[in-house]
């Protein structure tokens, strides 16, 4: 599809090359210049929607989930048609700000939102999104931030690698200038009110939508569930996500959230009994939810909280049905809280599924142990590293707490304190 | 001073801990058990939140109404709204009752309220209610109830609701717990050792981190609250203090740090790539045309300025 459109602009440029060979006698090939859009169309323009690039892996269609490092770490983006499945932290601490991050970005965008919740009218989920920093306020935020936590000895100027003074210090963020694709946020602001009012958007509360007095048969999908997906079939169908009223305006990407999608709140008693009636309620809803994305132009995020979950095959069942799944577990209230291993991060992040769209193999990051940090103004997902094994003295039993905890760790970083001897060289 | 700030201005500690579990709002829940029954701490909140001049309502369920007001003075008494489902349970009697719905019937009714007096709603008990009705629907009329005053704007009127729920940990699943326990804002687990109570209090304010505490206390017999210092445990620190700490640096075949005049020395050393400024003044300069293009080569010490090619001496 991009190739062809580069066929056509190539061999129109040629024409123009040859007629102002003569204007300069050092060379005869002139960089085309830039044409005014719109004027002395000659060859096929690609149309492109705001705010998706096509994967350099396969060319599927990406949108950004509003964090370019968690951008990164699923191949480039979340794929057109396709559900993110977010497993929450046990206090939903930080599942509601990767909901939120993914909104913003579809603000930013200028792409639809539809928001659904059954705990959280969805209006006050939108005044409370992470404002964007754009460009050159954004190169100075990160620059405070960062000097923040260095110690003074990094501010002195290279002297060996002086040309690298001009680069951004940190490893994987850092802001790309007139980047189209993926923008940074400030947590500790709100968006502006009239970047909300601008946007399109559709909420979908629960305690407004259904009266209480339903009564549900069994092997069906719970009342609050059948509501949602005629919601969004309406969207799509209306707003023209999957093609249909080709004669309206330019095509946009569907953003829909779904908040705490499994809680007692939606009617689904998954998390309260381990054999309810409805245990086949969710699954079902979200085979229907995929058959909808998949033939619309929409991308998905939907935070559920697992942990809550009792019967855990329906969790194995979740997660297939989903395409990507996330999950996080933050360390507050574990005894990780203390382990010096993690007292630099929040909490780790789990990458549990990526999908395989049209392909034969997934585009899986070789890095598995993923921790993430909540700064006063970004969420940072960096690859956790463990400390050097300096000393053969240390107490035999903080050893092996370090073993035990580093055996969940991936074979990257863990080969060395791993298992429950250790050699010591 | 109204009567709530004389209330509020008791005698030290006593008041704390009942106000911040008030203070907070939403759901708290005292999770009991046979050993430490919650029902006196019930009554403690309820008598503080009468004191201070909120509207407080009782579903009863579990106990007779006689033996929930038994302990609190007449003029407590008078200011609790009681809903008695103890008695009649399933409205066999068919009498004209305030809330024909049965306690989830009452519970939904306190949703439509537009007073801005602030109301306590204490369910006696959470479990009873638990046991006769859906879980999902129990929660969503916990979380409907509660809420009420969180929307920004124009229901600003509404005062604030707190809803106190007294659940027997031992009755339930893990699951209907957890569920309920991710609902709540506070959450007061009764425990203790030999003869002293305690409680854990888990604080959720939305989208901060949890905070606990480990208070111990007793309750005497007017209902109000005494604070204890009692034992605290304390979370074990992780390094084992018996093995003291190796310093790694120590004995070293190597030196790790500088002396001031080895700082010196280095600092004033001349790197081979250095950004001399002959280098900067070329770069400077402004260049004839964009075709051209110049190598900047500075000599090293051991180059070898010859323009043979040492090839040259290989037969081939």
């Amino acid at each position: 599809m991009a190739a062809a459109a580069t066929c056509g602009s190539v061999a129109a440029s040629t024409g123009s090359a040859v007629a102002t060979a003569s204007k300069n006698n050092v060379t005869s090939f002139q960089r085309r210049g830039r044409r005014a859009s719109g004027t002395n169309d000659s060859g096929p323009r690609l149309v492109s929607i705001t705010g998706t690039r096509p994967s350099v892996r396969n060319g599927q269609l990406l949108v950004s989930t509003g964090l370019p490092a968690l951008d990164q770490l699923l191949g480039g983006g979340l794929a057109v048609g396709t559900v993110l499945l977010i497993e929450e932290d046990k206090y939903n601490i930080y599942s509601p700000l990767l909901f939120k991050y993914f909104l913003a970005e579809g603000i930013v965008n200028g792409h639809t939102l539809l928001v659904a919740s059954a705990k959280e009218d969805p209006a006050n989920i939108l005044q409370e999104l992470p404002a964007p920093l754009l460009d050159d306020k954004c190169k100075k935020e990160f620059d405070e931030d960062v000097y923040n936590h260095k110690t003074p000895e990094s501010n002195i100027k290279m002297k060996i690698a002086w040309r690298y003074q001009l680069l951004p210090k940190m490893e994987q963020i850092g802001p790309v200038s007139s980047s189209r694709f993926g923008h940074y946020y400030d947590a500790s602001k709100r968006m502006p009110q009239e970047l909300i009012e601008a946007s399109n958007w559709h909420g979908f509360f629960l305690p407004e939508k259904i009266s209480s007095t339903l009564k549900v048969e069994p092997c069906s999908l719970t009342p609050g569930y059948t509501k949602l997906l005629q919601f969004i079939q309406n969207i799509i169908y209306e707003e023209g996500f999957d093609g249909s009223n080709p004669q309206k305006k330019q095509r946009n990407i569907l953003r829909i959230g779904i908040q705490n999608l499994g809680s007692p709140l939606w009617g689904d008693d998954i998390c309260c009994a381990e054999n309810g009636g409805n245990s086949h309620s969710l699954t079902k809803f979200l085979y229907v939810l995929r058959g909808l994305l998949r033939t619309s132009l929409s991308a998905c995020i939907i935070t559920m909280p697992t942990h809550l979950i009792q019967n855990k095959a329906i969790i194995a069942r979740v997660t297939t049905l989903s395409d990507i799944v996330v999950g996080l577990e933050s360390f507050i209230g574990s005894e990780r809280e203390t382990n010096p291993l993690y007292k630099d991060y929040h909490g780790l992040i789990h990458i549990r599924q990526i999908p395989r769209l049209n392909n034969l193999i997934c585009d899986e990051s070789d890095v598995k142990d993923l921790a993430f940090k909540l700064k006063r103004k970004l969420f940072t997902i960096e690859r956790l590293h463990l400390p050097p094994d300096l000393s053969d003295t240390v107490s035999r039993s903080s050893k092996m707490d370090l073993a035990e905890s580093a055996k969940r760790l991936g074979p990257g970083c863990g080969m060395m304190a791993g298992g429950k001897k250790h050699l010591d060289f | 001073m109204t009567p709530s700030e004389g209330a509020r201005a008791g005698t030290g500690r006593e008041l704390e801990m009942l106000d911040s579990l008030l203070a907070l709002g939403g759901l708290v829940l005292l999770r009991d058990s046979v050993e430490w029954e919650g029902r006196s701490l019930l009554k403690a909140l309820v008598k503080k939140s009468a004191l201070c001049g909120e509207q407080v309502h009782i579903l009863g369920c579990e106990v007779s109404e006689e033996e929930f007001r038994e302990g609190f003075d007449s003029d407590i008494n008078n200011r609790l709204v009681y809903h008695d489902f103890f008695r009649d349970p399933l409205n066999w009697s068919k009498t004209e009752e305030a809330f024909p719905g049965g306690p989830l019937g009452a519970l939904r009714a306190m949703c439509k309220r537009t007073d801005p007096v602030p109301v306590t709603i204490a369910l006696d008990s959470l479990s009873w209610l638990l046991l006769r009705l859906p879980c999902t629907t129990l929660c969503q009329a916990l979380h409907a109830v509660s809420h009420q005053d969180s929307c920004p704007g124009d229901s600003s009127s509404v005062g604030k609701v707190s809803v106190l729920g007294l659940l027997h940990e031992e009755l339930h699943g893990p699951g209907p717990v957890g569920a309920l326990s991710s609902l709540a804002q506070t959450e007061v687990t009764l425990g203790g050792t030999t003869g002293q109570a305690s409680a854990h209090i888990l604080c959720r304010r939305p989208r901060q981190r949890p905070t606990d505490q480990t208070q111990w206390f007793s309750i005497l017999p007017d209902f109000s609250l005494d604070l204890q210092e009692g034992l605290s445990v304390e979370s074990q620190p992780y390094s084992d203090p018996h093995i003291p700490p190796v310093d790694p640096t120590t004995h070293l075949t190597f030196n790790l740090h500088l002396s001031k005049k080895e700082r010196e020395a280095r600092d004033s050393l001349i790197l081979p790539f250095q950004f001399s400024s002959e280098k900067q003044q070329a770069l400077l300069r402004p260049r004839p045309g964009q075709a051209t293009s110049h190598i900047f080569y500075e000599p090293d010490a051991y180059d070898d300025l010859d323009q043979e090619d040492p090839d040259d001496d290989l037969d081939i």
